[in-house]
This record gives structure tokens, sequence and C-alpha cells, in this order.
């Protein structure tokens, strides 16, 4: 029957390897390569690009020509991009603040309540993320969920204004990404050994002490994974800054999509996209070096 | 010796029961105001669903008339069709990729390029969507492919793929290799092992990849959206369409549907994982 | 002698107020001596370390009281109490090194840093691991674990020291050695050490007092030979030592001697330990290195009885002989193996059983 197969552990490894490597290398890695080239071209004012060298795309990240054709500095495109990490940052802090305390929660819980709780947090991130982003805007708009009872019983008399601002992105960030941050973290504490905490309170550790001494250091593999697998998708999110911030707010990942849709400044986008992937390699970069040095330190027993 | 200092006890009796070691006052309440906020989008969404008024916001009396109203608007047919064709036929290609590639993986030992191949594997998994989307449209841009809603299922089987193959991966290593030994000790070939052995042990990691894949692609909506041309509209991006167009509980019902089906594919899943488990 | 920790009426229930409460403890009362080394021995289940986990304040009382040097600490939290653990598994803190797991306590009792450092290097060498103190836990063996976590608890200088079953982890060479070791550390610290084992030689080898538990209530509180030679009740004999039971009945006793009738006709006299009357049902206890085994030519005392060996099973430095008396009569006894490492006796062989009446004794049934 197994006759077709080659015969070499080796030729049977290409033969299975072979359907991943041609679909992601053709369709997911030289694409980011063509982006990376697309990135030093030219725009065709109708889509596209003109094959001819430059680096314009770059330079407008920061400059802008003035009617005299000379270059000034322009800080709208960095503004974008430094509120795109200050709203991902904010994002990821508030997912800590709110999903830590959760993930403790759910490991002090018996083991079969423990896999209902789970269940129950990766069921929305199973869900559509657009669908319920839209439903943030029932919520925080004008006459929506909020305000309308405020509204009725007199304790504001105008609407709050809560869409389209900062605040909204932000809510819609960490509300999409939390499930993120508390997986990872409640992966770590679960392994953790609940005599460590007998010990430190034996020693004299009052419960803040036990929590800031030994149960953050021992989980912080999760808290470090939690941030990061919450901090990428936030910096490039589309969705929240769309429908949430009214495209008035812009964010990076927003920013591309225009260029590609509206802009058709093709050079442009693939460039800012570029940023956003040097991002995410600096980021993973750094957990990767946490992470060899948490093994070093550790040693090996 | 005595140098610990000693708490003064005069009422001890008056003193709360204390809280076992590692238990914190709040943590229940904190708990629940974060399912209130994990749920409380889609509660509202499928509340504002049975909105008889026209718009979303003014609460006009329970009905199910947008319900009809979508079952009857062509375009959304269209729109379930589409997706329902795109997230099939990534799931079936990816799902089969996956599976020989964690097959190779799982068990074939430490080779050169391993951590290459996995880091390949998972790659879309780590570029931010939107790149990823663009990325995508650049290439078929550049290429001249233009199979419209082919052009969708390219690209939703490559992020696909990883759905599919951590959860079969996972199912490999947790799988004792002596039963495959056994199997060979007992004059079964290496095709027979396979096929009688490994596959049906192998099976609800392949079932839970599938399903992961099919949910991932049903709720794609960044990379279709770019991706996409006119006539290869899924549903997500209709109700995008949708909502940009303006308010209307036609919206909720339509999203009510769709995360209906997914959250029935997860609990599914979950029921399955748990059974196998014991 | 004044009492280092006082246990009034202590009550435990697991799961109070669910349909499966558990009882740990149940109405358990006892004294535990300043600068005494005192065990808390029995098989597992027993609430033993349930005991330790209430004095340390891991657990709440569900009735009761625990006075520690006067003071009622049963409501505290674990750090308001000036007792200190030895876990069964260390639990030393793998993100600190060995000086700072044992430093950890005496910086939450916010000592000067000089201070700190001067006792962490005192304990230290105390325990002989002085020159690993910037290792990490995982990278020492396990004895070397058990010196740390000792040395981490001993470092605030407890008023009490708690051991979980310290030792049950490591092998046994390494068991015997840290026997002396800790008994030793016990006299030179003064601190009291509350013990907890289910290894009755640990139990005899170490402990000034021992109290023996089982289900939740403590049977015998009494020193080593005390609880070996003059077990309370049939528990204690059996979970004690090697030991043979003789079930019967009473049919005459003296001032100093009661005669029992075990099986069908068999006569056996025993110690009168007061309190017993002709027709009780009572059981005798005879420890098997107490009965001597002999061929029957050899046999000097009058008090032996004849027995056929019916059972041999070899431990090396001795045998253990099961010896068939008759009338449904079984005994255990012991016999080393000849110079030239042959058994004296082989199955089958007829035998004299020797053993005084003073080496028997009742125990309530």
């Amino acid at each position: 029957m197994s006759n077709w197969l080659p015969k070499s552990a080796a030729g049977r490894r290409w033969l299975g390897l072979a359907p991943s490597y041609f679909v992601i290398g053709i369709f997911m890695l030289v694409p980011m390569v063509i982006m990376g080239v697309f990135s030093f071209l030219e725009p065709n004012p109708y889509g596209g690009v003109k094959p001819v060298g430059s680096l314009d795309a770059y330079v407008k990240l920061f400059f802008e020509y003035d009617l005299e054709d000379n270059l000034v500095f322009n800080p709208g495109y960095l503004n974008i991009i430094l509120r795109s990490f200050q709203l991902s940052f904010g994002a990821t802090l508030l997912c800590l603040i709110f999903g830590f305390p959760v993930a403790y929660f759910i490991t002090l819980q018996p083991e079969n309540r423990r896999n209902l709780y789970i269940y129950l947090i990766t069921i929305p991130f199973w869900t559509n993320l657009l669908i319920r982003t839209f439903a943030w805007i029932i919520i925080l708009g004008r006459g929506g969920v909020i305000e309308t009872p405020l509204l009725w019983a007199g304790i504001i008399e105008d609407s709050l204004r809560m869409m389209y601002t900062d605040g909204a992105i932000a809510i819609g960030l960490t509300y999409s990404y939390l499930p993120l941050m508390v997986l990872p973290i409640y992966a770590s504490l679960e392994k953790l050994d609940f005599r460590l905490l007998e010990a430190a309170s034996d020693l004299y550790a009052n419960r803040f002490e036990v929590m800031t001494k030994v149960v953050i250091p021992l989980c912080k593999p999760g808290i470090i994974a939690g941030c990061i697998l919450v901090f990428i998708p936030c910096i490039g999110a589309f969705i929240a800054p769309n429908l949430l911030g009214g495209g008035k707010k812009l964010m990076l990942g927003s920013l591309v999509q225009f260029q590609f849709a509206s802009a058709r400044n093709w050079p442009f986008g693939s460039a800012l996209s570029m940023l956003l992937l040097s991002a995410v390699v600096v980021v993973l970069i750094f957990y990767a070096r946490a992470a060899k040095k948490r093994e070093a330190m550790e040693g090996t027993a | 010796m005595s140098s610990v200092p000693m708490e003064n006890t005069t009422s001890p009796r008056k003193s709360k029961k204390a809280l076992p070691v590692g238990h914190y006052r709040g943590l229940a309440s904190w708990t629940v105001v974060f399912f209130v906020f994990l749920y409380l989008p889609i509660v509202v969404l499928i509340f504002y669903s049975f909105n008889a008024n026209r718009m979303v916001m003014n609460w006009g009396g329970f009905g199910i008339d947008w319900y009809i109203k979508a079952f009857q608007n062509d375009d959304i047919q269209s729109a379930v069709w589409n997706s329902l064709v795109v997230a099939t036929v990534a799931t079936v290609v990816a799902t089969a990729i996956a599976t020989v590639g964690a097959l190779v993986l799982a068990r074939g030992g430490n080779f050169r390029g391993k951590t290459i191949s996995l880091g390949l594997i998972t790659l879309p998994l780590m570029v931010p969507e939107i790149v990823t989307a663009v990325a995508v449209l650049i290439f078929f841009a550049a290429i001249g492919l233009n199979w419209g809603l082919g052009n969708v299922i390219i690209a939703h089987t490559t992020f696909c793929i990883p759905f599919a193959f951590m959860p079969i991966r996972a199912r490999l290593e947790g799988m004792d290799t002596s039963l495959e030994q056994a199997a060979r000790d007992l004059y079964a070939s290496e095709w027979e092992t396979f096929r009688y052995v490994t596959v049906p042990l192998l099976m609800p990691g392949i079932l839970a990849g599938a399903m992961l894949s099919f949910v991932i692609s049903m709720d794609d909506f960044i990379i279709t959206l770019m991706v996409g041309g006119a006539g290869s509209t899924t549903l997500p991006v209709y109700i995008y369409s949708m909502i940009r167009r303006g308010l209307t509980p036609e919206i909720n019902a339509v999203s009510t549907l769709l995360l209906l089906v997914s959250i029935a594919i997860v609990t599914a899943y979950w029921i399955m994982s748990r059974k196998t488990e014991t | 002698m004044t009492a280092a920790i006082d246990i009034r009426g202590v009550t435990k229930i697991y799961n109070p107020g669910s349909n499966q409460p558990v009882k740990a403890l149940d109405d358990v009362s006892l004294t535990i001596n300043d600068n005494e080394f005192f065990t808390l021995l029995g098989p597992s289940g027993c609430g033993k370390t349930t005991l330790l986990r209430l004095i340390a304040g891991f657990e709440q009382v569900s009735g009761g009281e625990i006075m520690l040097f006067d003071d009622e600490i049963e409501n505290l939290e674990p750090n308001r109490r000036p007792v200190n653990t030895v876990f069964q598994h260390y639990a030393l803190f793998p993100h600190m090194t060995v000086a700072q797991n044992v430093a950890f306590g005496l910086e939450r009792l916010k000592k000067p840093r000089p201070e700190i450092k001067a006792t962490v290097e005192r304990v230290l060498s105390l325990v002989k691991m002085k020159h690993l103190a910037d290792r990490r836990p995982n990278q020492l063996s396990g004895g070397q674990q058990q010196r740390v976590a000792l040395a981490r608890a001993l470092a605030p200088s407890p008023k009490v020291l708690l051991l979980d079953e310290p030792l049950s982890a490591l092998d046994l060479k390494l068991r015997q050695a840290m026997r002396e070791e800790l008994k030793q550390l016990q006299k030179e610290t003064g601190i009291t050490f509350v013990f907890v084992t289910h290894d009755q030689e640990e139990a005899l080898a170490m402990s000034d007092r021992i109290a023996v538990m089982s289900e939740g209530e403590v049977q015998q509180i009494g020193g080593p030979t005390d609880i070996y030679e003059h077990p309370l009740n049939r528990f204690v004999a059996d979970f004690i030592g090697d030991t043979n039971f003789l079930d019967g009945e009473i049919v005459d006793l003296n001032e100093d001697l009661v005669t029992c009738r075990i099986g069908e006709q068999s006569m056996f006299e025993a110690e009168n330990s007061g309190g017993h009357r002709v027709g009780d049902r009572v059981t005798l206890f005879l420890r098997p290195e107490k009965i001597r085994l002999s061929t029957p030519d050899d046999a000097v005392s009058t008090e032996s009885r004849p027995g056929t060996v019916a059972n041999i099973v070899y431990l090396g430095n001795q045998a253990a002989y099961t010896v068939d008396m008759g009338d449904g009569v079984e005994l255990t006894a012991q016999a080393r193996p000849r110079e030239d490492g042959k058994l004296p006796f082989a199955v089958g062989d007829s035998l004299a059983v020797g053993f005084s009446a003073r080496a028997l004794r009742v125990l309530a049934q």
C-alpha cells in the first residue's frame, strides 16, 4: 500500500512538509517580500506602483513637501504611530489589570469548574470580532445602553459623547483581546505550587507580599506571554479604531487599510506595514531573549 | 531566641474568619464584573436584534421582523453562501496540509530545519492580520491573479493552516507511541498501523483543527475585505458594509445568527474534547 | 515545665455544611512542652498533618483553642504566628537563591540588613550549606534542599518549629543520617520541634515524646519506651513494631497474673494490668523479639511450649518464623542466622517456644 512513499526518512519529511512550505511560502512569505520591495517604489496614482525606486514612502512618515518643494517635518503620521503605541500599551495594561485577578480566581476553583470558566472565556474569542465590536456602538453610543438609563434618571443631561474617542478605542481593544491575556496567565498560574504561598505566609509575608514576592515573580512568563499576545494584534488593529474611533482617530492598522482602499498610495501603505512588522519582530525578539535568560537563570536540574 | 513579634490577641473572637492563604477578598466580584464586560456586548446584540423599531437604539417593542427581513435579503443569502464555500474549502485543504505537516514535525524526530519549519507554519499567527491582508493583496495584484472567490479561498487556507496545525500536533505529542509499536509488533504493516492505529487516535485532533479553521475562516473580516473584490463578499464583509450604511436591527439579526453558529461549533468541540479526555 | 503549645479540644471538619463533611480531628487535646522534640505519629489520614497545619495557621479550627506560650493563636493568620514550618517537599522558592530563601522571613520581619546577613550566614553554616548560598533550589540535591528548608525555617528564630514529614522524600541512608542531625539541631537551638511522621522507627529514634494518632483522635501520648512497651490499645500496639495478638477469654486471675484461654484449650498467662474480671474477652499481645526459639532438646525453660515451624521469611540479619502452636494458635518469632549464614530451623521442624508471662500484656478490646 505504501510503496509510493519515499523510502528515506528525509524524503518523507520533505513530502510531508512540502504542502505547508508551498502554501505559506508562496502566499505569505513571498507576498511579504514583495510588500517590502513595493515600499521602495513610487506610487501609481491609479493604484499599484510604478517600477521606479524611491525612498519617498519612508520619508513621508516624517516629512512633507511644502509649496516650494522643500522638505519640512510633518508630525502628523508620527503622531498616529505614537498614538497606536500608546493605545496598544494602554489596552495591554488594562487587559493585565482586568485579566490577572480573573486568571488567579480560576486557579483557585475546583478542576471541573476551571474548565467551564476557561470555556466561557474562550467563547467570545471564537465569535466574530467585527460583530462584537459593533455591539459596543450600541452600548457606548448616543442614546445607547449606558446613556439611556442615566438620561432617564436625570443623572446626566446631555450625551456623554463616549463614541469616537481614544477611550472608546481602548475599551474596544481591551475587550477584543482580553482572553489572550487571561489564558497564558492561567496556564502559568495553574502550574504554581500552592505550598509556596503557604511557605511565604509561614515566613511572615502578608497577603500583599505573598502576591508580589511569590505569585507574580513565578507567573512572570505567563504575564509576558499574555502582554505580547495582546500587544501584537492591538498595534495592527483595524476594526476597533475604525468602528469606535469613527475613522477620525486613526491607528496604524486603519492607516494602512486607508492607503490601499482610498488613498491609493501602495508604497506608503507597504512602508507602514513594514514598520508594523518590525515592531512585532522587536517584541518577539525581546520575548525570546527574556525566555532564554530565564532558562539560564533557573539552571537545569 | 524569641525575636518574633506577637500579634496582640486580646479579642481574637471578634476578628472575621481569616481567608485561607492565597485567597483574596473581592476576587469573585471582580470575576463577575469581568464576565459581564465579556458578555455584555453579546447579550446587547442579541437583545436588540428583536427590536421592532427601524433604529437600533430606539426600542420599539419586541419583534422578529428583522430576522424575516434578513432571510429574504438576496445579498445576505449570497454572502452566507460565499462564506460557507470559502470556509469549507479552506478548512478541508488547510486541515489536510496541517495534518501531514504535524505528522512530520511531531513524529519525524529532530532534524535540521525543524525549528524553521515550525516558525513558518505558525507565521500567520504572529504577523498582524492587516499586514497579511495587504501583502496578499499586493501579491495577487503583482501576479495578476484574479479568481474572485478563489483569491479569498487561497488567503483563508493560508492563515487557517496554523489553527488546524496546533491541536493536531498537540494530540500527536500527547499520544503514546508504544501503541504504534505494539501494532507493528503484532504484524501490522506500516500502512496498516497508520490506518488502524494512528488515524483513529488522531481523529479528535484533526476534528478540533478543522472546527477551529472553520470558525476562524467564517469570522475573518479584514483579510477578506482587502483581498476579495466585488462579487466575493462574505458575511462579515457584508455586515461591515451594512454598518457603514447605517444601523438597523437587521445587522443585529444577521450578527446574532453568525454568533450562534460560532458558539454552537465551539461548544460542540468543547463537549467532544471533554468526552475524549475521560 | 512550661507548655510551648497547648491544644484544647480542637476539632477540624472539612467541607462543613456540604453533604460530605469530613471530620479530620475530633476534640483533640494535648500539651507540648517547651524545648521538647515532640512527634505526631500515625498512618496517613489520621489527622496529624491537619493538626500541624492548624498550628501553622494554614487551616482554621472548627472548634477549640490553640495556645502558644499562653497566647491564643488559632484565629491569627500564618504570618502573624511566631512558628515556622519545614514542608514535606520543602517548598523552596524556585526564583530565589539559597541565601534569598533563608533571608525571606527575616526581610518580612523588617530586620536590619546587617542582621539579616549575619543570621543567614549563621543558619546556613549550622546546616552546613554556606558554600552553596548562591545556588538556586533546582541546582541542589534532595538532601541539600532539605537543609535549606531547615535553615529557612530556623532563620527567624521561631518559638516552635513544625516539621511535616521532612525526611520522607530522602533515600534510606540519608534519612538515617538526618535523624541524628535533626535531634542534634533541636538540642543546640533549644527550639521546640513538632515533628509529623508515619514512620514509627523515625519517631522512636528522635522523639522526647510521641503522640500516636488514629482517625482524628490521639490514641496515646508518652515517651518512646512507654509507647513501645506499654501500648494502651490494640491500634498503638499494632502500629508500632511487629506484634502477636492472641484473642481469648480470662478464665482465672490473681494479683500478678491473669490466665486466658486462647483457642479451644490453650492457656496463656499474662501480667495483670488491673481492672480485669473472669469471663472478660481480651487480647494478649507479645512482641516477636521476646520469644526464644530452640530445638526441643535444648529447651532450658520450663515455660517453653512445643511448636512446629510453619513458614519462614528470610530478612537478612534475621528470619521471621511463623510457628504453629496447635489449637489454631500461631505465633511470629525471630531468630538470627547462625555464624555460617544458615538458618537454625527449617519448615516442619519441631521447636521449643519460650517466653515469660511478663512479656505478655493484656490490651483493652
